[in-house]
């Protein structure tokens, strides 16, 4: 084997497909955000504590108020601080009173020169904060009039100094008028008189870049507390070969419950077959009158016709697959009754078989089928004759549903359920060739009979909205369409094929 | 396009809209060839490719950046399209073939003269398994004992599975390459 081989021939799938990229279509990303949507509208898998406004203003204030607390220890501390240096000042001096045995002398001087920057500039002594403390460290010829406080209480020391060496004359270097001095010039002509001076000043130095190093990792902490983990730039790793094996990964997604309500309404059309399915019992009345005719008259039979209904219907998916829907129905179901042959009388008066079991089942009420005409000397003419019996119907289904494929681009629906047809009218073309109108207020037919209905949806996905769906159906009565068994009866049956849209929200 | 990737995991960690189009439009193309490659057809990859980025959305937060995010990315989707695959049951009809590679000497072999798309096809083509497995082992880099671990199969099956694969494919270009400059390569199969 030639492994340089095999790698080359890998090596060129690879080059030619790993980086290989093709644009999806629109559609794709419509349905990743109507899902996306879906699930946080479903009240969020995952607590999204960050996009509350409250949470983000108790954070703020928390912020606040470590702020303000981190600026009060601040300022205390620089305040310590200052102390420390004038005990720094003094600690350095009494070695200096020793050497000069002059204590008295530098004490006045020094007590009259901060007297002097405290009548000078009384204001001054209040502002020593942290601020001009951080100055002192950051840099000496920016000094400030602040400053000259913090200089001054180091300057009690290198003043007795300079007293102690030359004479109180010369403290008057260090007086009210050389408080207006610069301080940097001060500190340089105390550097230069005394080395003592320099280095009490160096250690108040020292002092300071403590107190500033305390201070800027007090600071530190203060904006650790505040600031959130910054992002580390990655290094772009370039590699021939990365093998991503997450065994436990697939396991891992698998286990997100997930809800799945989802509300739609639809209408659609439906092309359909309809079939009354109406059987004559028994010969009516007149009918039977005739021997010969009444054989005849039972073997008729009801053929489905080229019907229709205009559906409109709403649902709720309650579960992955499950859902339950409602709906409201307008039902044209055209057929024709054929065989039975009709009655004819003397007076040139006919019937057929379905308007004259009509009239026997709407005795008593005032139908306008027909009456008894045809009792004596009517004729039976054998003749297959086919009426037209059509039917409107509003129907209300209710059905429960299991899809198959829920998210994909095209599902699955199995559906079943019960429907309540209320009967609206009817229609049979009378022997004379008009047609005989029956309504609900008749009281023929009954005003609601139940159907059991079961279909196979194929649902198409157009967008994230919208649904295209083709929904094969059929529907059985499941009791008789008529008040009165004795001599009719009707078990209705639909085959029908309904085209949709629906809509969700 | 020049984006910040950072920012974008961030924005998609805040389950921000803009941010997780804006993750789609940089690797979708990319992500979707991937899908494409492991389906027979375009709707399932696009179902793929839709499950894909409902995971990498709700599963950002445990991208932790210590690979690129692309490798992350990538192995999100070859996983759902696994997961696919399997509820397809196509996996489960693996056979453990007699196929081993024969020393196919191919030191001149190329496949700069095809275009992506032929190419797709040709992978497309293959039997469920092969597809699979090619695909595995050959474009992700994975190797057998990955393979057979991660699709619950012997390594043997993988291996074989995987020689056939190389010598249909093998044969195919051979066809193809005939069929498109009208020239006879040297058979090696």
């Amino acid at each position: 084997m030639d492994p340089s081989g095999i790698n080359n021939f890998e090596e060129q799938w690879r080059k030619a497909l790993s980086e290989a990229s093709e644009t999806p279509p629109k559609s794709i990303w419509e349905n990743i955000e109507a899902r996306l949507d879906e699930n946080s509208e479903k009240g969020a898998v995952l607590p999204l504590w960050w996009q509350s406004k409250k949470l983000w203003l108790a954070a703020a204030s928390v912020a606040a108020l470590l702020v303000v607390g981190a600026g009060f220890w601040f300022s205390d501390s620089s305040k310590n601080g200052q102390n420390r240096i004038e005990v720094a000042g003094k600690a350095a001096q009494s070695p200096a009173t020793e050497k000069t045995n002059m204590p008295e002398a530098g004490h006045a001087a020094a007590q009259e020169n901060t007297e002097a920057v405290a009548s000078n500039a009384p204001d001054n002594i209040e502002s020593t904060d942290s601020k001009s403390v951080k100055e002192n460290n950051q840099t000496l010829a920016s000094a400030t009039t602040p400053r000259r406080n913090v200089e001054n209480s180091s300057g009690r020391s290198s003043a007795s100094r300079v007293n102690s060496q030359n004479s109180i004359g010369a403290a008057g270097k260090s007086d009210i008028a050389s408080v207006e001095n610069s301080v940097l010039e001060r500190n340089q002509d105390f550097a230069q008189s005394n080395n003592l001076a320099s280095t009490s000043i160096s250690s108040n130095e020292i002092q300071n870049d403590i107190l500033a190093k305390t201070e800027s990792s007090e600071k530190a902490i203060a904006v650790d507390m505040l600031a959130t983990p910054a992002y580390n730039e990655l290094d772009i790793h370039v590699q021939k070969r990365y093998v991503f094996f997450k065994p436990d990964a697939i396991a891992k997604e698998d286990i997100k419950p997930k809800k799945h309500t989802e509300y739609w309404a639809g209408i659609g059309l439906m092309p359909a077959s309809f079939n009354p399915d109406v059987q004559l019992k028994n010969a009516p009345q007149d009918f039977s009158y005739q021997a010969l005719s009444r054989t005849k008259a039972v073997t008729a039979s009801s053929e489905a016709g080229i019907s229709y209904a205009l559906q409109t219907h709403g649902g709720v998916r309650i579960s992955k697959h499950w859902s339950v829907e409602l709906g409201l129905s307008y039902l044209q179901g055209n057929s024709s009754y054929e065989g039975g042959g009709y009655l004819i009388n003397s007076k040139s008066q006919s019937t057929n078989v379905l308007e004259n079991a009509l009239a026997d089942a709407s005795k008593g009420s005032s139908y306008s089928g027909g009456t008894d005409k045809f009792n004596n000397g009517a004729l039976y003419v054998d003749i297959t004759n086919k009426v037209a019996n059509n039917y409107q119907y509003l129907q209300m289904p209710v059905q429960a549903g299991f899809t198959l494929n829920p998210d994909k681009k095209l599902s699955y629906s199995l559906l079943g359920g019960m429907m309540a047809n209320f009967f609206l009218s009817n229609q049979i073309e009378a022997a004379s060739g008009d047609i005989i109108t029956t309504r609900a207020s008749d009281e023929i037919y009954r005003s609601m009979n139940w159907a059991a209905t079961t279909g196979l949806r194929f649902n198409y996905r157009l967008s994230s909205r919208w649904k295209a769906n083709l929904t094969g159906s059929y529907q059985k009565a499941i009791s008789s369409g008529f008040r009165s068994n004795q001599t009719l009866d009707a078990h209705p049956y639909l085959y029908g094929v309904a085209w949709g849209v629906r809509y969700s929200f | 396009m020049t984006f910040n990737e950072q920012e974008l995991v961030k924005g998609c960690k805040q389950r921000n809209r803009i941010a997780q189009k804006q993750l789609y439009d940089v690797f979708g193309g990319k992500l979707f060839a991937i899908c494409l490659r492991y389906t027979k057809n375009r709707a399932d990859a696009e179902d793929v490719l839709q499950d894909a980025f409902i995971k990498i959305y709700e599963n950002i937060d445990s991208y932790r950046g210590d690979s690129p995010l692309e490798y992350w990315l990538r192995s999100v989707v070859v996983n759902t399209a696994l997961n696919h695959l399997r509820q397809q049951k196509y996996v489960k009809e693996l056979d453990d073939i007699d196929y081993h590679l024969n020393g196919i000497a191919d030191r001149e072999f190329t496949l700069a003269n095809f275009q992506l798309q032929q190419l797709l096809e040709l992978v497309r083509e293959l039997p469920q398994g092969c597809q699979t497995i090619f695909n595995l082992y050959a474009i992700e880099g994975y190797q057998h004992n990955e393979i057979a671990q991660k699709l619950g199969i012997s390594e043997g099956t993988s291996k074989s599975q995987y020689a056939r694969a190389r010598a249909l494919l093998q044969l195919k270009l051979n066809k193809e390459t005939r069929f498109d400059d009208g020239s006879v390569r040297n058979k090696q199969l």
